[in-house]
């Protein structure tokens, strides 16, 4: 895919400073933009294949019984979807986002450390490439799950070389993935364009900010975990002592919870940006979201023991205090969220479909969020399929369709090229069926008592039909990814027509540029517009607007007297 | 089946209060769809915050918050606090607590009840018919002592709405009342490696002369296994 391609056609004079070219000039960037869309790219393909795993998952289940794969092959294909998604895909790919647009939406020239942030990529893709390999070993990939509890994960029960490889891979991409969180945080705190205040940054640039705060805080925990269960490969007598198994359990949760709001962040930004945007309007509450975010951000590190509220070792009313405390800060993100879209002038382009979706979708996440941290129902739901469908909810009904209301939205900025509308149209629909034909039997199947994980089930459990319509809705989700591909390859080839500088009457800084932005981010005839708010080129046609208006009326006025 | 109940009741206002804002959610959307779109709408609104609507939309939801919190703390401490509630007052004297000692393990369980009386183990593979069943009274709380003998597992009996992980090297404990006579099926929750999907057990309720009599049948198969 050739993503800058139509940089040849621009101007000489936005042209990147001279460095290697072609393959070599990608790969050893410090361009943000460029080790942006390295990371963007190298996700959006490792999510490709992680959504073939998953649909290998629905064929299993899809009958009772069933035997498409067994138990060996299935317990691999759960562990590398689930860790695959969640640290190979959602997280670097909101980092990415972050590198390629904080330092246009902030009217910075460069990241600050492209280096560091350079390095981070390619920790990242040599961690995926590492924790992939794992396929090709004689036992195979490491078989856990994306939480991989001890002693189950020790070398006793899971003696297999995929368990290592997994660990080291993740254990990489992750350093990676805090590396790139340094940068972006930087570049927002200290390489803001002059006039641009923190409450003048962009809705995105400020998820991003708080995302990387989480990044910073959070992820040296899971790399303390990993840590820790490398050395109980080595030697499993650690895990003899439950103060280590459960001591795991801690270390991995005070992670993998904020690493939930990581996953959902900046996809929340992009939904806000799009939101504002084909409203056309500013973004509304946006100070009461700002602060949403930051109060949201500093409560996701203390709830973590709602993963462990059936292990008896939790304080269960402190970790369920906590986690129902954040509906509060998410409250206030709906009621932006909705003033913006009540008091606006729709216009339905993709991104504003796929924004409009995230908004009913994410809630359903969100709403079984409050359910599942509250213990006694809890008690019944953890480890079940409600857990399943409430975390597919918040990650695919809800981050990934603010991911591709974010990639419409940028896409054409990024590559100077417009997707397809119509396409872009069958993948929303498509994805909105296939969405929700997938995930939402799966509540019933947990309340049914269906535990996830499980290669199969029996016929007596009753489970058959719900299993069956999900599986449907995977085949139909995997339609809409195939329109999606279409749709990219259409724009690799050419195909697409030209897009211009801002297509849709965009708010924030990236739109002042040229598509794709020149080497600098913003050169003489790209100039940074005065940065009056939030949303400068919103405040820009508005003072046009006015003008125009005083000089119509000023002439209205002459006549008049004339 | 206490838990059960709670569960059940909780779930009920939680449904109830979550259906009801995602419906109110759901119209604000469809009605900026239908009613704000560029066809239909006039300008956009260039009002970029209400302060005090927001302050006391927060108030609300705090408000919620902590009725909730509240509201699902005490139903945890109710549902495990020891002895019979709702029991009439001036009940007669508490019935004896039944310990049962739940073993699990790579793919099965274990199940010893050392008091009152003492019965040997109930043990099987969890493969075709070798399900073990754990036997309990009704009327009588059990108080289960859970444990396992290698990784970590949990006990999910779903028509109880309850389950507790499984740990080795460390015991959890908790207690059940089973109202009525009846046989469920449990399950491992937790992943737990190969057979995890097959780790199943029956939980059966009988009436305590029953039970007295299982025990003693149990007893003398173990002495005469002894």
């Amino acid at each position: 895919m050739s993503l800058t391609g139509t940089a040849d056609v621009e101007p000489a004079r936005h042209r990147p400073a001279p460095a290697p070219g072609g393959w070599l000039g990608w790969l050893t960037t410090t361009d943000h933009k460029r080790i942006g869309l390295l990371t963007l790219g190298t996700s959006l393909l490792v999510m490709l294949g992680m959504g073939v795993l998953a649909l290998l998952m629905r064929g299993q289940l899809a009958q009772p019984e069933e035997h498409l794969v067994g138990p060996q092959v299935y317990n691999q294909l759960f562990t590398m979807h689930g860790s695959g998604m969640i640290y190979l895909v959602m997280t670097p790919f909101a980092l990415g986002l972050g590198v390629y647009l904080v330092p246009l939406q902030v009217g910075a020239p460069v990241i600050a450390m492209p280096r560091a942030t350079l390095l981070g990529y390619w920790l990242y893709v040599l961690g995926a490439a590492i924790m992939l390999s794992g396929f090709a070993t004689p036992q195979g990939a490491h078989s856990d799950g994306w939480f991989s509890y001890p002693p189950m994960a020790a070398r006793t029960y899971t003696p297999g070389v995929g368990s290592d490889l997994w660990i080291a891979g993740v254990f990489l991409a992750t350093t990676g993935v805090i590396l790139m969180a340094w940068a972006v945080l930087w570049t927002a705190l200290r390489k803001r364009a002059e006039g641009m205040t923190m409450l003048r940054m962009p809705v995105f640039s400020w998820s991003m900010a708080a995302t990387c705060l989480m990044v910073i805080g959070a992820f040296p925990a899971l790399l303390a975990a990993l840590a820790l269960l490398a050395a109980g490969r080595v030697e499993p007598a650690v895990f003899d002592s439950n103060l280590w198994v459960i001591g795991y359990q801690h270390l991995f949760w005070f992670y993998g919870h904020p690493v939930v709001y990581v996953m959902f962040f900046p996809y929340l930004g992009a939904v806000a940006e799009v939101l504002a945007v084909f409203s056309g309007r500013r973004f509304f509450g946006y100070r009461g979201t700002v602060f949403a975010l930051l109060v949201f951000a500093a409560l996701s590190m203390s709830v973590w023991g709602h993963h462990m509220f059936t292990t008896g070792q939790a304080t269960n009313d402190y970790y369920s205090l906590t986690s129902i405390l954040l509906l509060v800060p998410a409250g206030v993100e709906y009621f932006a969220m909705l003033g913006t879209i009540l008091g606006g002038r729709l216009v339905f382009r993709t991104p504003m479909l796929f924004a409009l979706a995230f908004v009913p979708q994410f809630l359903i996440g969100g709403l079984t969020g409050i359910m599942v941290g509250t213990p006694v129902l809890d008690y019944h739901a953890q480890d079940s399929y409600f857990v399943v469908a409430h975390l597919h909810y918040v990650l695919f009904a809800g981050s990934a369709f603010g991911l591709f209301a974010g990639f419409y939205l940028w896409f054409p900025k990024a590559t100077g090229v417009l997707l397809d509308e119509r396409l872009g149209r069958w993948h929303f629909w498509l994805l909105v069926v296939g969405t929700n034909l997938t995930f939402f039997p799966m509540f019933f199947l947990g309340y049914a008592g269906m535990p996830r994980r499980v290669v199969t089930y029996l016929d007596g459990d009753g489970f058959g039909l719900l299993n069956l319509l999900s599986s449907c809705g995977a085949a139909v989700l995997a339609a809409g990814m195939t329109v999606f591909v279409v749709n990219l390859a259409r724009a690799a080839l050419r195909r697409a027509p030209r897009a211009g500088d801002d297509p849709w009457r965009g708010h924030t800084l990236e739109w002042a540029t040229s598509s794709p932005p020149p080497r600098l981010n913003f050169d003489a005839a790209h100039p940074l517009p005065p940065l009056t708010s939030e949303a400068p080129l919103l405040d820009l046609r508005r003072r046009a607007a006015d003008e125009a208006r005083g000089a119509r009326e000023g002439r209205g006025a002459r006549e008049g007297r004339a | 089946m206490r838990q059960a109940d709670v569960f059940g009741e909780v779930f009920a206002v939680e449904l109830i209060m979550a259906g009801a804002v995602f419906l109110a959610v759901l119209a604000a959307v469809l009605y900026a769809v239908l009613r704000r779109r560029a066809g239909a709408a006039a300008g956009p609104s260039e009002r970029a915050e209400r302060p005090r609507l927001e302050a006391a939309y927060v108030a609300v939801l705090a408000a919620v918050a902590v009725f909730l919190v509240v509201y699902t703390a005490l139903a945890n401490h109710r549902e495990h606090r020891t002895g019979h509630v709702g029991a009439p007052a001036g009940p007669p004297a508490a019935p004896e607590v039944v310990e049962v000692d739940v073993t699990a393990f790579q793919w099965c369980w274990t199940f010893r009840h050392p008091r009152p009386g003492g019965a040997g183990a109930t043990s099987g593979t969890c493969r075709a018919e070798e399900v073990p069943t754990l036997v309990v009274p009704t009327g009588r709380p059990v108080r289960v002592e859970l444990t396992s003998r290698d990784v970590i597992h949990s006990l999910w009996v779903p028509e109880l709405r309850y389950k507790m992980d499984a740990f080795p090297h460390h015991t959890n404990s908790f207690t059940l009342t089973l109202d009525e006579e009846g046989r469920w099926l449990g399950r491992c929750a937790e992943f737990c490696g190969y057979r995890h999907y097959a780790m199943h057990f029956w939980l059966r309720a009988v009436s305590p002369g029953e039970y007295e009599r299982w025990v003693a049948g149990h007893q003398a198969a173990a002495g005469g296994a002894a």
